[in-house]
């Protein structure tokens, strides 16, 4: 086992490990956080971050032609996963499934009301 | 009663009304498909990343399929005046993966520290540019760091609402500045001459009002 090897495992060691404590931690928020915004974040960004390290971890051992599905992969997770928490929040938003008084700043809410939009 | 343009629309012969309905001009096919390039070429770099085979066959099944994607799926033309300049756009995409790391710590932290008693806030953001493709990608961009996203978009008045965790009452300006900061970035990655000027400009004024 020559020495690159040695720091391939080690690096991608700690990318997996690192990674599967991001999803732990998103896990833990999912769980914890009071109302849908919050638990949105959690359930949709350490995820995210914990999914790329674990892919990075991965296709240091992998050959190329099989790494480049995984880059397939994080791109797409990058790319749609803020619009899913874009479309989730408002909808949760307008539902009310966002509570109030756990925002302390709503800028939106005051706009809204100003407006007589909602309710 | 049918209004009088619909009524012009069914009057016409059936094959005039198909070529009305075509989302993509038919004349001038050739330069429509070197238009297009840029999308089959993506179009195929994907099938062939996604069969992780790269050799002749591959490709050439990738060009049919591209084809036949671009061909059924027809999309007009996206008018753009974005520039893109590589060293700033690194630059952004490593902004952001520094921001996904440090972001992703600070939600931890707030899971772990604050739990039921995390607070949030919904500030709202008036973006100095306008234009579509810079709003969503700022919009994209900010939403991809832990613990902010963009709940609403008033297009019209170039508004965004962010919502952000982990807030106090006094932030709402501090969170402004972070998002104008990503509008700035995104803008020096791909925004044209015009819209950079106006984001260094506005960058100036804030600082003299201050």
């Amino acid at each position: 086992m020559s020495l690159l090897d040695v720091f391939l495992d080690v690096f991608s060691a700690v990318c997996l490990l690192t990674g599967a404590l991001s999803c732990l931690l998103g896990s833990i928020g999912l769980a914890r956080f009071p109302d849908v915004g919050a638990r949105l974040q959690a359930a949709t960004k350490p995820q995210t971050f914990g999914l790329l390290l674990i892919l990075v971890g991965s296709a240091v051992h992998l050959e190329l032609r099989n790494a480049s599905g995984l880059i397939l992969v994080a791109l797409f997770q990058l790319l749609t996963a803020p619009v899913l928490a874009q479309l989730v929040g408002r909808a949760a938003y307008r539902a009310n499934s966002i509570r109030r008084d756990v925002l302390v700043i709503d800028e939106l809410g005051q706009r809204l009301d100003s407006e007589k939009y909602h309710r | 009663m049918v209004p009088v343009a619909d009524r012009a629309e069914n009057e016409r012969g059936p094959v005039e009304r198909r070529r009305a309905d075509r989302v993509v001009s038919r004349r001038r096919p050739v330069a429509r498909l070197l238009r297009r390039f840029p999308l089959m070429a993506w179009l195929v770099l994907v099938w062939v990343m996604l069969w992780g085979t790269y050799d002749v066959g591959t490709v050439f099944f990738g060009i049919v399929i591209a084809m036949g994607v671009a061909v059924v799926f027809p999309t007009p033309p996206i008018a753009t005046n974005m520039v893109l300049r590589p060293g700033r756009f690194l630059w952004l995409v490593g902004f952001l993966a520094w921001d996904m790391v440090i972001s992703s710590v600070r939600v931890s932290w707030q899971a772990l520290r604050y739990g039921r008693e995390t607070r949030a806030g919904i500030v709202e953001v008036q973006l100095v540019t306008n234009s579509d493709h810079l709003t969503a990608m700022v919009a994209n961009a900010v939403s991809l760091a832990p613990g902010t996203f963009v709940i609403q978009i008033d297009r019209a008045n170039q508004i965004c609402y962010v919502y952000t965790l982990g807030v106090s009452e006094g932030d709402a300006a501090s969170i402004r500045h972070e998002v104008l900061a990503w509008e700035r970035r995104v803008v020096h990655a791909v925004g044209s001459a015009d819209e950079v000027t106006m984001v260094d400009a506005h960058v100036s004024a804030g600082r003299e009002s201050r």
